[in-house]
């Protein structure tokens, strides 16, 4: 009888009746907390029975609306209440027990809703961490058709006569060899483009090394080819 | 009848612990109405996820409370483990047993002098405190520290108990319960203490399921309510757990639950020691909480049970946090059983519920 949790959604509208139904069924009052989120406040309350908590959220309360207090049903809820108000600027109507915002003795108002620049820092950085992940995934997902094609012409291939499908490939084969031929064409020009924008000093470093490489690279290539 | 008058008491009181003020509405000497005030040492520890990392966080979550200290980074612990679906090793989480265990003796010993010391009974409070150094030994021993430990992190823990400490132990927690069961005797059977306890501050059973009290102060009402039942992570290892109840719902059962608790404590430190298996004490961590996801757990603290809650943005950093203490939980309960009291009983009841404020005020 392990816990089990569930996180559910539900409208400002059904706070009261949730909590209701809830007392109804003999389910006890968890606790009811705020999250401050870019389209305004969750609040979410929790309700136990046995091994189960079931988690009720309302999703983007702005600090213009009104939610009922859950204090008619479960008294305990007065604390949360007025916590959230006093921190989250939520306002709730007719708490049992209401303190008029003066519940918690704060330096500032509204305290949980500042975002601090560490933590806006932090969001953006991980909104550019998704972003880029998502692109890469519909690359990737891209290049999945484009193998499905492939299969497809190879079996178009297998269904024609030899010789034109010999032809065909030859003609495909050299057409991959342009565009590979092209792009390394276009990487050098992009890279000559950067260059020429650099310090000339650094352009000169830049092309040495470069030079150097492919020097090592075709030294490389000759001595594999006369251990072959 | 005579006229209503309101009476403030505390924030600073000398039978209160913590810093809650009441407005007690009396009439001569009965009390008609409580209405509790928090909210004087307000620390914002919430908002701070937002600057210390998930792993960071353990040791600001330890600090909400002194005494509570190992309950709270177990519970923060045990949530970002859910968040993150981390499985941890046995062992680990046999010792965070043992450790959460031995904190609810240490936390109802201390309390049980504090209620001594509230009625009158000062040697009382002595033996209790004394005996409640040598748990705190204990900690020192295992742990490094009395108060904070820093013994917990996400994935397991920190140290290891060697079978030299594990015999060590055993033979202090003997001879604490030799002890303590005098002291304990004197609790449940003195006429000094009956007198300024039994009948004082009565919660009926309904009433206490009707405020959604939880720990020691519900189940002194005869609800058998403890989330250790639910066998959660290292309790799944005992035989078998029954929560120590008393119907009498007045400020004498609590006390007694309370007491009982203490040996039950020792009885499940006992047995994890018995059954505490060899191997890993932590597993490595890697990455950072899914942006968006969403993780609760419970944990019974020695007030009772704590909720926690974490949500996830994808960085390393989380959303949010929370923990809801069982102080929170009991003030409207607090309420209800201050109605009607005599004046010279506010004490004893506030007493009984074990109030913390720190916790309460993260």
């Amino acid at each position: 009888m392990a816990l089990e949790a569930k996180f559910m959604e539900m409208g400002a509208g059904d706070i009261l009746r949730c909590a209701q139904e809830h007392k109804a069924a003999g389910w006890r009052f968890v606790q009811l907390l705020c999250t401050n989120t870019d389209d305004g406040i969750d609040v979410q309350y929790s309700y136990m029975k046995d091994q189960l908590i079931e988690n009720w959220t309302v999703k983007g309360v702005s600090k213009e609306d009104h939610l009922p207090s859950i204090t008619g049903e479960f008294l305990a809820a007065f604390v949360f209440e007025n916590e959230s108000h006093d921190l989250f600027g939520v306002q709730i109507d007719n708490i049992a027990i209401d303190f008029g915002g003066r519940f918690y003795d704060l330096a500032m108002a509204e305290p949980m809703t500042v975002i601090s620049p560490e933590q806006k820092a932090a969001r953006e950085k991980a909104a550019k961490i998704a972003a880029a992940k998502a692109a890469k995934e519909q690359q990737a997902a891209a290049g999945a058709p484009a193998a499905g094609a492939d299969a497809d012409l190879e079996a178009k291939l297998a269904g024609m006569d030899p010789e034109k499908a010999a032809k065909v490939r030859a003609a495909m084969a050299a057409k991959a060899k342009k565009d590979v031929a092209g792009k390394a064409a276009s990487a050098d020009a992009e890279l000559e483009a950067k260059l020429a924008g650099m310090d000339p000093e650094k352009a000169a470093k830049v092309r040495a090394a470069m030079e150097a490489k492919k020097a090592r690279a075709a030294a490389q290539q000759e001595t594999e080819g006369k251990g072959e | 009848m005579g006229k209503a008058t309101v009476i403030p008491f505390g924030p600073q009181h000398p039978v209160l612990p913590e810093p809650l003020h009441l407005d007690l509405v009396v009439e001569d000497e009965k009390v008609i109405e409580a209405i509790p005030q928090i909210g004087f040492i307000h620390r914002g520890l919430e908002k701070l996820v937002e600057t210390r990392d998930y792993n960071q966080f353990i040791y600001v979550a330890e600090r909400i409370c002194g005494i509570c200290a190992f309950g709270h980074s177990m519970g923060y612990a045990e949530t970002v483990e859910r968040l993150m679906g981390i499985e941890i090793p046995d062992r680990a989480k046999m010792l965070r047993v043992i450790w959460h265990e031995l904190s609810r003796v240490h936390s109802h010993i201390l309390w049980m002098g504090l209620a001594a010391d509230a009625f009158g009974f000062e040697s009382l409070f002595m033996h209790c405190w004394r005996l409640r150094e040598r748990v705190l030994d204990l900690f020192e021993a295992t742990t490094g520290g009395r108060v904070i430990f820093s013994v917990v992190r996400v994935g397991g823990v920190n140290r290891d108990i060697s079978d030299e400490q594990l015999k060590q132990f055993v033979d202090v927690l003997d001879g604490i319960k030799g002890e303590y069961k005098e002291i304990c005797d004197t609790f449940l059977t003195d006429r000094s203490v009956k007198n300024r306890t039994v009948g004082v501050g009565y919660i009926s059973y309904d009433d206490a399921l009707a405020m959604s009290m939880v720990g020691p102060f519900v189940r002194a009402s005869g609800v058998k309510q403890d989330v250790r039942m639910l066998r959660n992570d290292g309790y799944a290892f005992l035989d078998g757990f029954e929560p120590v109840i008393d119907p009498q719902g007045d400020c004498y059962a609590r006390v007694k639950v309370r007491a009982l608790e203490v040996l039950q404590a020792i009885d499940i430190i006992e047995e994890m020691i018995r059954k505490l298996v060899p191997g890993e004490i932590a597993v490595p961590v890697k990455g950072n909480p899914a942006d968006g996801a969403e993780a609760c757990n419970v944990l019974e603290q020695p007030r009772g049970e704590c909720y926690y809650y974490a949500r996830g943005n994808g960085t390393k950093n989380l959303a949010r946090m929370r923990m809801r203490t069982p102080t929170s939980q009991n003030l409207a309960g607090m309420t209800t059983a201050l109605a009607g009291c005599d004046l010279a009983d506010v004490n004893m009841i506030v007493l009984t519920i074990d109030p913390c404020i720190s916790c309460t005020e993260r």
